[in-house]
């Protein structure tokens, strides 16, 4: 008897944590208080890549108009942070890709801050051709690993 | 008269090659384009006499024979060929048979002696014969053998070898470092002998170990790490075993490499964009090696310190320059190909290695700085990069992804067959110790 209270007793407790973690299932990831904009603005800042040429540093104008909009969020939104993250495709070798990518990363830096960016708003990384967008070989992956990717860090 | 003189002479000229033929036979011209092929074979080991040495000897003697394997330039016997068999009565003249060992094509001979037997802790007597003349090269009693440093014995028995034949047996003292990959990301400081034993991992940090360099003291290992935020020197420091990790502002740390002076040039930040950096011992920034507004990095020394090779994009595309630091003036060395990066002078300042991107991949080359001839070393397949001399300016060390993974593979400045590193895969930026350094 005593044994069979204990069972029940168990699988009470079992369905009662079953109940509570789908109730914090169904709530939401966070709750923006109003935040939307601010929400929206880091998801576009995120998601916007800048490219390059091969074994080469200089903005392209698509990549400009990348940034432009880059700028208009982050002059609106001061207290968004972002690390701008250099990469390379596989081709080059590494150490001189290390370095190609901080160009990269700068160039776009200097790019928001021609723009009215505040410097203290970003940082810089270069990973080199070590963080690759796409795995694979080919120009198709290759133009697609040779970017500045934005990352927000504070907000 | 003059007949007297001619034929003392044509006496004296004889003689002369006469010693020289001698003299050749027992070197081996490692640096010289035609570099001679040595046969060696090694006599059954003993513990007495005509009895074989079956314990340690045996141990010993393969480990030897796999050391040999690595030198291009020295053929094995194969013990069946010798009739008669390699079993000698003693281990010196007039107890070792020349004659059998010379029939089957050997140069040199090898014996080993373990006089107090070969279990336990011994000592054994190597020697090392010319097939056709009995005469010794060298012979040496290594004490304290023991089964655990069989492997010590045999690198130290090699590096005499390799220095009596050649005048440099740094390839057997060297200790290797290295990267191993674990993963996108995240890549680890490991060392090995060229032969790839004694593999062991030195850091244990989370993110992307990259460019190791041997202090010439044997000390430090400096090296570029990478986590998801930064960049940093990462330095190991052998006496403590410890890894410490600097920041420089700018966040940039690229191809650290020790000066012969036990300093590191490293490409920093200069505030605009990455120059290449002197040290000091403290590690903090002492001066500009090299700056512009160009690429610059991947700096390189001669043994003499006052030549940095090095990777600049100032005429375009990367290619190789060279800095005299006396006089600043700086010249191109890589006279072909779009794409030049990653150079390492040898040691004794003659040439300069290099790897170029083919349309097959990267290749490595050699350049040669009195000269300017250049010689392509590596072929693939895959791509071969990182090029690195060992300290005796004869072999080279790459990282090729020829097997597939990536590995590092062994040539020399006169290129040849690679012989891979069997370090377990995943490596990268192979980097000498200059000999006599971390064990």
């Amino acid at each position: 008897m005593k044994r069979l209270t204990l069972i029940l007793a168990l699988v009470c407790a079992l369905a009662v944590g079953f109940g509570c973690a789908k109730k914090q299932q169904t709530e939401p990831a966070y709750d923006d208080g109003g935040n939307s904009e601010l929400n929206a603005a880091i998801q576009q800042i995120t998601d916007g890549r800048v490219y390059f040429a091969f074994d080469k540093f200089a903005l392209l104008p698509e990549g400009k108009e990348v940034l432009t909009h880059k700028a208009e969020l982050m002059k609106r939104f001061p207290s968004i942070r972002v690390r701008i993250e250099g990469n390379c495709d596989e081709r080059g070798t590494q150490e001189y890709n290390l370095a190609l990518g901080e160009r990269r990363a700068n160039a776009a830096l200097k790019f928001l801050t021609s723009l009215g960016v505040n410097p203290s708003q970003m940082e810089t990384i270069s990973f080199g051709k070590e963080n690759p967008a796409v795995q694979g070989s080919g120009e198709a992956v290759w133009q697609q690993n040779r970017r500045d990717d934005f990352r927000v860090i504070a907000q | 008269m003059k007949r007297y003189l001619s034929m003392c002479t044509l006496a004296l000229v004889l003689s002369l090659l006469c010693v020289q033929d001698v003299w050749a036979a027992l070197r081996v011209d490692i640096y010289g384009p035609g570099q001679n092929i040595v046969s060696l074979a090694l006599a059954a080991p003993l513990r007495g006499r005509s009895t074989e040495a079956t314990d340690m000897g045996r141990a010993l003697q393969t480990v030897v024979e796999e050391n040999l394997s690595f030198l291009p330039f020295m053929r094995l016997t194969d013990p069946k060929a010798v009739l008669g068999g390699t079993v000698m009565e003693g281990a010196q003249p007039p107890d070792v048979d020349f004659k059998r060992f010379q029939l089957a094509g050997a140069d040199l001979l090898v014996t080993a002696n373990w006089p107090g037997g070969d279990s336990g802790t011994k000592s054994v007597e190597m020697r090392v014969f010319e097939t056709n003349s009995g005469t010794s090269l060298f012979g040496k009693e290594y004490a304290g053998v023991n089964k655990g440093n069989v492997p010590e014995v045999a690198d130290r028995f090699c590096a005499d070898l390799l220095e009596a034949l050649t005048g440099n047996g740094a390839f057997f003292r060297s200790t290797i470092a290295f990267t191993r990959s674990a993963g996108k990301m995240k890549a680890n400081v490991w060392l090995t002998k060229p032969t790839g034993r004694n593999l062991r991992q030195i850091t244990n940090l989370g993110g992307k170990a990259m460019s190791p360099s041997w202090s010439p003291d044997g000390r430090f290992i400096v090296f570029t790490h990478i986590d998801s935020s930064s960049h940093a020197l990462g330095v190991w420091d052998s006496s403590s075993r410890r890894v410490s990790r600097i920041r420089f502002p700018g966040n940039v740390v690229i191809g650290p490499s020790f000066t012969p002076g036990n300093k590191v040039a490293v490409a920093l930040s200069n505030g605009q964009y990455p120059a290449i950096f002197l040290l000091n011992r403290a590690f903090k920034k002492e001066r500009v090696l090299e700056e512009g507004n160009a690429i610059n990095v991947s700096p390189s020394f001669d043994s003499t310190g006052t030549r940095m090779a090095f990777t600049s994009s100032r005429l375009g595309g990367p290619q190789i320059f060279m800095k005299d630091l006396s006089s600043g003036s700086v010249v191109r060395v890589s006279m072909n190909g779009g794409y030049n990066t990653e150079p390492n002078i040898s040691p004794d300042g003659t040439l300069v290695v290099y790897s170029r991107m083919t349309e097959y991949g990267n290749r490595i080359f050699v350049q040669d700085l009195m000269t300017g001839e250049e010689r392509q070393v590596s072929f693939g397949p895959g791509s071969d990069e990182q090029p690195s001399f060992c300290a005796d300016s004869y072999f080279i060390a790459f990282a090729s992804s020829r097997g597939g993974g990536r590995n590092i593979y062994l040539t020399t400045r006169h290129g040849g067959d690679a012989k891979k590193v069997p370090t377990g895969g995943g490596a990268s930026f192979p980097r000498w110790g200059q000999g006599g350094e971390h064990k």
